[in-house]
Parts: C-alpha cells; sequence; structure tokens
C-alpha cells in the first residue's frame, strides 16, 4: 500500500506523497431526538477514493481508531456522479457531495485526515442522513410544475426562442442537493418534534405551515425563473410570483450570495433571485393598482 | 395560496421588507447625504455653515414637522424593521469566506454600530425633543444632550466635538453609516431587480463603492470642518450676524411704529368731515 501510494503521488504537488492512512472524524446521532457524537475512524488510503468509498470502507472496518465494534455510519446516496444531490454532507466544514469530494484532493487541503457531518439546516435523520422535506416543501409551495395534465389534448405549446432556451437551460440543472440552502445566512434550521396526542396528519401540517413561514430558498426562487420563462409555464407565473411574495418569500433574501458560490451545478442563483426580484416588483405594482 | 394566517408582520412581509429596502435609500440615505454635505461647509468657514443653517432653520415652525415625517419615523422604521431583519439571519462568514458574504456580515455590524451612533449623535447634538421640560429636564449641558444651537451653528458643533474621544466616536459612526448606505444601495439594486446578472451587479458595484468613498470623504470632511474651526472666531462671527438681526428687527419696528402713527392722522381727519 505505501509502494502504490508513492507510485502514485499526484505529480502536480510532489512536495509530500500521500499518506498511507488518514482519520475520518464524523459527526454521528442514532435517531433524530438523541444527542450527537464524534467518532473517529482510520482508513487505508487507496487510489481514486472518494467519500462515499471512505463510508463503504468504514461500514466494512465496522469498528472505530480505537478498535471499538460499531455499526456503519448512515448515509444517502444515489447516482455517484453528482446529479442527484442525495449524497450532500458538510466536508471538512463545507457543503458538497460525497461523491464528487476525491480523498486525495481533500487531504492535500487538510492532511490531517477529513471531517464528516450532517447538513446543519435540515433535521438529522441518522448520522449523515437529513430529511430535506423543508427542500420539496418549497418546490411545492412556489408550483415549480407546469400544469398541463387535463381531460382532452391541448395540443402543442408554444415555442420556445433560443434565447430563452439558453436562459432556462442551467437553471434546469438544478438536482435539490440543499447546498444553496446550507450556506445561506438566512436560512435557518427548523426541527420540530412531535407533541404528545398529535396525530401524524396533525405535526405534518404543523411542520408544512412551519416550513412555509420560513425563508422560501434560492433553489425555489430559481424554479420559478425557469418555470415562468417557460412558454407554457408562463401561463401560471402569476400564482408563482404570489409564493415569491408571501410569508418566508423572496424578501427574506440578504444578497450574501453564497448559494452561487457553493452550487455544484454553477447555477446563476443570484441572477435568478435578481429576476424574480424585478418580477415580483411589476406583479406587485400591477397587483396593487389593478393594471 | 392557504387561508392567510400568522401576525400582521408575517402577513405583510412582502410590503414591509420591501418599505425598507426603500425607506433606506429615500428619505434616510438621502437625508443623510444632504446632512454630510451641508456639515462639509464647515470646511469652507463659520459663515457658510451658518448660512446653510439658517437655511434649513428658516423651516420656522414647519421644521419639527418635516424633521419628525422625513426623518425620525422614517429612521425608526427602518432601525425597528432592521433589528428584526438582523436577527432572522445567522453569518457563517468564518466558514463561507465570500466577499459578499463578508459584506451581508458588515452590512448587520455597521447597521448595529449606526444605530447606537445615531441615538446618540441626535440626542448629542439635537436633544431628541424640543419640549420644556425635556430641556430642563433629560437633553441639557449635564447629559451633555441639545449641545448643537442653530444661531451658534460652528462654534456649538465645534464645543460639542472637542474632546478627542467625540471626534473618534463620530469617525466610527460616519464611516459606518457611509458603508451601510453604499453597500445598502448596490443590494437594493438587487432587491428591486434593477441590477440582475453578475456583470451589472459588478459594474454597479464599483458605482456605488465610489459613490460610498465620495460620501465617506464628504462625511470625514464634515469632522475635519468642524475640528479646524477656531471657536473664537466663529462666535465672534455668529454674535455679530445675531447683533445686526437684532438691529434690523429694532429699526423694523420703529419703521412699523412711524407707519403707523403717520396712518393714524388721514383717517382722523376723514372721520372728522
Amino acid at each position: 500500500m505505501i509502494q502504490a501510494a508513492s507510485h502514485d503521488a499526484p505529480s502536480s504537488h510532489d512536495h509530500a506523497p500521500p499518506p498511507a492512512t488518514f482519520t475520518v472524524r464524523v459527526l454521528r446521532q442514532d435517531a433524530p431526538d438523541q444527542p450527537s457524537y464524534w467518532e473517529k475512524h482510520t482508513i487505508v488510503r487507496e487510489n481514486d477514493m472518494n467519500v462515499i468509498s471512505v463510508l463503504q470502507r468504514m461500514a466494512a472496518q465496522a469498528e472505530t481508531a480505537d478498535g471499538n465494534p460499531v455499526t456503519p455510519v448512515a448515509w444517502d446516496c444515489n447516482c455517484l456522479e453528482e446529479v442527484c444531490g442525495a449524497c450532500t454532507m458538510l466536508i471538512n466544514g463545507r457543503t458538497r457531495q460525497a461523491c464528487s469530494a476525491l480523498v486525495d484532493k481533500l487531504l492535500v487541503d487538510n492532511p490531517e485526515g477529513i471531517e464528516l457531518r450532517p447538513m446543519s439546516k435540515f433535521p438529522v435523520l441518522r448520522d449523515l442522513m437529513v430529511s430535506r422535506a423543508r427542500l420539496f416543501r418549497a418546490l411545492q409551495k412556489a408550483k415549480a410544475w407546469i400544469p398541463v395534465d387535463g381531460y382532452y389534448d391541448l395540443g402543442s405549446g408554444p415555442k420556445q426562442s433560443p434565447a430563452d432556451q439558453e436562459v432556462a437551460y442551467p437553471l434546469s440543472e438544478c438536482m435539490s442537493c440543499g447546498c444553496c440552502l446550507e450556506a445561506c445566512p438566512q436560512y435557518t434550521k427548523i426541527e420540530l418534534t412531535k407533541r404528545d396526542g398529535e396525530t401524524d396528519a396533525e405535526f405534518k401540517a404543523r411542520e408544512t405551515s412551519a416550513y412555509d413561514g420560513a425563508f422560501i430558498g434560492a433553489h425555489a426562487i430559481s424554479q420559478v425563473m425557469l418555470f415562468n420563462t417557460h412558454p407554457t409555464g408562463k401561463m401560471n407565473a402569476g400564482e408563482r410570483l404570489d409564493a415569491l411574495t408571501a410569508e418566508g418569500g423572496i424578501q427574506v433574501c440578504g444578497n450574501a450570495q453564497n448559494c452561487v458560490a457553493v452550487c455544484p451545478k454553477h447555477i446563476p442563483l443570484t441572477t435568478s433571485i435578481a429576476r424574480a426580484g424585478r418580477a415580483t416588483t411589476l406583479h406587485s405594482l400591477k397587483k396593487f393598482f389593478d393594471l | 395560496m392557504e387561508a392567510q394566517s400568522g401576525s400582521f408582520f408575517a402577513r405583510n412581509e412582502f410590503l414591509i421588507r420591501r418599505l425598507h429596502s426603500l425607506t433606506g435609500l429615500v428619505p434616510v440615505g438621502a437625508f443623510m447625504c444632504v446632512h454630510l454635505i451641508t456639515n462639509s461647509s464647515t470646511l469652507g468657514g463659520a459663515e457658510m455653515f451658518q448660512k446653510n443653517v439658517d437655511l434649513i432653520h428658516s423651516l420656522g415652525p414647519a421644521l419639527p414637522a418635516v424633521e419628525w415625517a422625513f426623518i425620525f419615523l422614517p429612521l425608526i422604521f427602518h432601525a425597528v424593521v432592521g433589528v428584526w431583519i438582523i436577527r432572522s439571519g445567522e453569518s457563517n462568514y468564518f466558514t463561507y469566506n465570500y466577499v459578499s458574504n463578508f459584506r451581508w456580515w458588515m452590512q448587520r455590524v455597521t447597521a448595529w454600530i449606526a444605530l447606537f451612533f445615531i441615538l446618540y449623535h441626535v440626542f448629542h447634538m439635537h436633544g431628541w425633543f424640543h419640549t420644556e421640560w425635556w430641556l430642563k429636564n433629560v437633553a441639557n449641558e449635564n447629559t451633555g444632550g441639545h449641545l448643537f444651537k442653530p444661531e451658534h451653528a460652528t462654534s456649538s458643533a465645534a464645543i460639542a466635538l472637542a474632546s478627542p474621544f467625540k471626534k473618534l466616536l463620530y469617525v466610527v459612526g460616519v464611516t459606518a453609516c457611509v458603508f451601510h448606505l453604499a453597500n445598502g444601495l448596490w443590494t437594493l439594486g438587487i432587491t428591486w431587480g434593477i441590477w440582475t446578472s453578475p456583470a451589472a451587479q459588478r459594474r454597479a458595484n464599483y458605482l456605488c463603492a465610489a459613490f460610498g468613498v465620495g460620501l465617506l470623504a464628504v462625511g470625514l470632511g464634515s469632522i475635519v470642518g468642524v475640528s479646524k474651526t477656531n471657536v473664537a472666531e466663529a462666535e465672534a462671527f455668529e454674535n455679530a450676524q445675531l447683533e445686526t438681526k437684532a438691529a434690523a428687527a429694532k429699526r423694523a419696528a420703529e419703521l412699523l411704529k412711524k407707519e403707523s402713527a403717520k396712518a393714524v392722522t388721514p383717517t382722523a381727519t376723514a372721520t372728522k368731515k
């Protein structure tokens, strides 16, 4: 292993060969209402490792750096090619996908090891798994779809100009990973717990209303601009702008512009926010003066 | 949409936040520009500054109404909503150390500095309220309030800012206010959708920065102007001007007396006929 490491040492930075082993610190939590705790694991370095393969090694070892037997760390993943957003977590403190976080690069930046934490703006389900229900609720609130279902064939819709396609395509790349929300100083965590005697439906309703009262987030604002750019989607533009001017809407944005800086898909989120700012300005004036 | 629920604030959040943004520009920001430009005329000497102050105070009895409607009330609204906004967010600059994130944080830091500075500054110079009881018991020489005297504009300002500690406080306060306005102008353009693309935002950023640097020069110039004031000279000029005014008033009264004495005679003869 040491031989392999020295052989495959990245040529671009030849000051230090990658270490044979490295430490992974994971912030674990057994269940939503349980306290979190740190756990240390020692991993033998292999070529081309990403954080997903690190988590797989940890599950296979099933013991901490001190040799204590432990259950595998729970995490979400799906596509393994940075298009689904499921494996988003805090790697060395910053929000990103585990699948595209390469170990050798992480060790160059931070030779001591790797630190893994669940996203801090969403309720933890277990270990590195979080509930991103609020993210999806925001898309529902903003009506981030185009309603075309009906009882008869509506025929073909209007054509989209190539210029509008150029604007829309980058926005359509959003994978709902939640990085923009994690890095946003105006997006603060909401975690409710079920009250005694509360039914699931009652709890869900209380949670939805709490989510709707808080910031909708850059992802949803950008999706509104995507569907309001679409020739058919435009027909319902007003409803989506109503959602953006409701409580927790675009007005909560504080222009820190972290969203666009951390977006793994490089979506022009702040451009969407400014365009939505203009659209909601005009929409409100139109509504107020009945234009 | 679901049935309208929640507090008045929650239901009107969009409108309130947009009004907060607007009041930052007009009248609060616009007033600050006028205020700093007026005060920088202290660089031109006691006569020039006194002339500008007299112009503002020529509003006479309307001045308090103008002050409250166009300065104090919008400022209080901007501050109250602003404190609520600050409490709604949490800085994460140490994790995501981007320039715009730093500015987000600084906008809030300068907001707190500006809030306490303006509360103090208005008490220090203006006194907050001008009722007899208040000026006698709260804002007076002993408490260090209501020190600006419009008819002794330059000398009273110079005396109020005599201590180096006060000058430093004003430098910090003015700098915070100017940053808050210049940076706020940039975010206002995004909020209302004036500059949308990154290139447009970058160009707007240069303009806002230039505006901020210019206004800071004017603001600090005011403090320099007040500091350079020769109090005895300024007082002498102000007293001379007051004497001229008093003499003019006296002469006017005399003339009026003469006029009315003249006017009595023809009427008296007319009634005799």
